[in-house]
């Protein structure tokens, strides 16, 4: 129950177009408890519950599939477009410093980082996506064995593992390539991060607001439960980045004040 | 979206054009083995026919017999992971391969006590099922069959008999070897491109065997002697490799065949070059660029998709992804001309980032641990069963202890379960049960013992699968 809460307050918080492309986990907890409800396996509706039940999984992962590696093509496509774009920048207007008091340049610049980091943000998303569909189906295939004595699990997230949805390397990638192109376009930062705001709302419908959402929920999934057993996860260590506990959702929207 | 194996049961049930023409055709192979182009014409009926009376004759039985049921959903599914790049490649519309498959499978079907990688002695395996019925095997493993069931009339036809036994011997043996085939692949396999064709070749034939694997089967065999050649060429290409994942959503009722690519920035690379060589993404047509890259395995629809996501990259880059989404950051409202506000903005962006890469870290993280749990849960698994079988070989000498072997397996069965559920008691379990079990590992004929004796299948079952992973050599009795 609990993980079926978070996992809808992160579909509300995600991306619009996302909404739909998350696990169904309502759906398949209920069919597992219509399959342990009616305990002799020769009832119709237990057997059928049954078929429905990995027949909906099996077409859940293919809508991961379908839209992870479309979402993955995308990415490459902008990656590539976004290297072009900055080197066209750069080039016109020298390395980035050349001509620094260039209104456009500085427009060209903020706007190009803009994308590079929203660009970074939807990937992570993406990922995020992966691992929270992920979590969902081992949490629903450990309910399914718990509930019908089954052995589905292990062999079912054996084949799991091998999906594209869940191999993310390629995305991975090109996320930690795109942190080390932002830490070369980005001017160097000589003021302090702690000198911020106590609290900082975060508002807007963006990638920004997204993934802090995603952060938080990942913490709360992680942060306990009356089943925890050697297959859990352990509790989310934020410890070491203060101000990421000092966001706080908002319901958009609000100008943020941000210094 | 049917393709999927086991989904097309469903879909099967509601419609049996679809269960006649791309579903269970190896199972009315399997059932038939050798007269495959006689009963051709059949297919549709006769297998319905043989489906429908392989349910009525085998109630289902409870949760003991869902071992069954994952082991060969575990099949179906490692086998479409293990192979999907590879195998899951036709889509394409199953009827009009059939001819090829017929005669494929048929020649396979002779061949594969002898083609198994795994070295199980397969002809004395098969010969020794001949006696089986072990009918437990096949309804409990199709929950999904019952649908047919209820759907198709029932006509209690000359499909039993001989033909039937054929296809019992035949679903066992390779449901035994499947167990095998799959336990080794989630062992050793990563990379699907990088499976050995031998591992193909033998997991291919045996899941041809069987008529759950019906629903995937059809795609197996249909596509391997196509898409063979194709892989293999595929694997000795160097930078540019394809990763051709079939999605069952290309379902088998589309007549083109549309497995779905999955790019990598390598191949986009190679797909820039060729269109910059064409004169950019406007001139560039898809079929100028297929040829150009040269990759094994593209089709020109992959081609044309890419072409239009990237000609739409170019020329509104914001647009790109393709939804309506407003990826705005929370300053969209400051103007960008103010130097001062410039700066917020930076920092605003320094912000945004510090929180992603923090999510990232901490998905990395978490899905490193994903992993190892499930890598320990497997070996868990493993040792349980090594456990059973050994358990299994000890009560299995002596006829009379079958009913408690019966029901000790089902209790190591739910023992497990349940331990799975803790955290350290786990392992104590396991190496309880080791120290138990130790001397009958050496009992290597034992297997077949509790087979014979206990008309009991459903914990038959359950110590069948149990002997699976361990590669021993079957003797008789």
């Amino acid at each position: 129950m609990k993980f079926g809460k978070r996992l809808q307050q992160q579909i509300e918080e995600t991306l619009p177009g996302w909404r739909d492309k998350f696990l169904s986990y309502k759906r398949l907890k209920k069919l597992v408890n219509l399959i342990s409800s009616s305990p002799p396996p020769s009832h119709r509706h237990c057997v059928e519950a049954e078929a429905d039940f990995v027949y909906l999984l099996n077409h859940e992962i293919d809508k991961f599939n379908a839209f992870f590696m479309e979402k993955e093509e995308d990415f490459i496509i902008k990656r590539k477009e976004l290297q072009q774009r900055l080197q066209r920048v750069i080039d016109t207007w020298g390395p980035n410093g050349a001509r620094p008091s260039e209104t456009n340049c500085k427009e060209d610049m903020a706007e190009i980082r803009k994308d590079i980091v929203n660009f970074h943000g939807e990937m992570v998303l993406l990922v995020n996506y992966s691992n929270i569909n992920y979590t969902g189906l081992a949490k629903i295939l450990k309910k399914y064995d718990k509930r019908t004595g089954g052995l589905l699990r292990l062999l079912f997230i054996q084949k799991v593992l091998k999906q594209p949805f869940f191999t993310t390397e390629v995305v991975s990638k090109l996320i930690k390539e795109c942190e080390s192109t932002i830490a070369q376009v980005f001017p160097v930062d000589e003021k302090e991060i702690g000198r911020r705001e106590p609290t900082i709302r975060v508002t807007g419908e963006g990638v920004f607001r997204n993934t802090v959402a995603a952060l938080l929920t990942m913490q709360e999934i992680r942060s306990g439960s009356s089943t925890r057993s050697q297959f859990s996860l352990p509790p989310l260590d934020l410890s070491d980045s203060e101000f990421i506990r000092t966001l706080q959702m908002n319901s958009p929207p609000i100008p943020i004040p941000i210094l | 979206m049917e393709a999927r194996p086991l989904s097309i049961q469903r879909s099967s049930a509601r419609q049996l054009n679809n269960l006649g023409v791309s579903g269970p055709m190896s199972s009315s192979l399997s059932v038939l083995p050798t007269p495959l182009e006689d009963t051709y014409s059949k297919l549709p009926n006769s297998q319905q026919v043989y489906m429908e009376q392989e349910l009525r004759t085998r109630p289902l039985a409870p949760a003991p017999h869902i071992p069954a049921n994952s082991g060969v959903v575990g099949h179906i599914f490692s086998s479409s992971s293990g192979l999907s790049s590879d195998l899951q490649y036709s889509s394409a519309s199953p009827h009009e391969k059939l001819p090829r498959t017929t005669s494929f499978i048929s020649q396979s079907s002779t061949p594969i006590p002898q083609t198994s990688h795994s070295g199980l002695p397969q002809s004395s395996t098969s010969s020794h099922y001949t006696k089986e019925s072990s009918s437990s095997w096949c309804p409990e493993s199709l929950p999904g069959y019952v649908d047919f069931a209820a759907n198709t009339p029932v006509q209690n036809s000359q499909m039993e008999g001989s033909s039937c036994s054929g296809a019992i011997v035949s679903e066992e043996f390779s449901k035994r070897n499947d167990w095998h085939e799959w336990a080794d692949q989630l062992i050793t396999d990563d990379d699907p491109l990088g499976s050995s064709w031998n591992e193909i070749l033998a997991d291919t034939s045996m899941t041809e065997m069987e008529p759950k694997m019906s629903y995937q089967v059809p795609k197996t065999p249909t596509s391997m002697p196509a898409h063979r050649t194709q892989v293999h060429q595929q694997l000795p290409a160097s930078s540019t490799e394809i990763r051709t994942v079939v999605t069952p959503s290309a379902s088998a009722n589309n007549a083109p065949a549309k497995p779905r690519m999955r790019w990598t920035p390598e191949l986009h690379e190679a797909f820039v070059e060729a269109v910059n060589q064409l004169g950019g993404s406007e001139r560039a047509t898809p079929k100028g660029v297929l040829k150009l890259m040269k990759v094994e395995g593209l089709t020109i629809y992959h081609v044309k998709s890419h072409l239009q996501k990237y000609r739409t990259a170019r020329y509104r880059p914001d647009s790109s992804e393709g939804s309506s989404e407003k990826r705005l950051t929370p300053l969209e409202e400051i103007s960008s001309l103010d130097l001062k506000t410039g700066i917020e903005i930076t920092e605003a962006l320094r912000l945004q980032m510090e929180v992603q890469k923090r999510l990232h870290e901490q998905l990395e993280i978490q899905r490193n641990l994903q992993l190892r749990i499930e890598e320990q849960g497997k070996y868990l698994q493993m040792m349980f069963e090594k456990q059973k079988s050994g358990i299994d070989m000890l009560k299995g000498s002596s006829s009379n202890q079958e009913n408690s072997s019966t029901s000790l397996t089902k209790s190591e069965l739910e023992g497990t379960q349940v331990d799975h559920d803790k955290k350290g008691p786990d392992t104590a379990n396991a190496n309880s049960t080791n120290e138990e079990s130790s001397q009958p590992k050496e009992l290597d004929g034992k297997q077949k013992a509790p087979e014979t004796e206990a008309p009991e299948n459903a914990e038959l079952n359950v110590s069948e699968l149990s002997s699976q992973p361990s590669k021993r050599p079957r003797t008789e009795e």
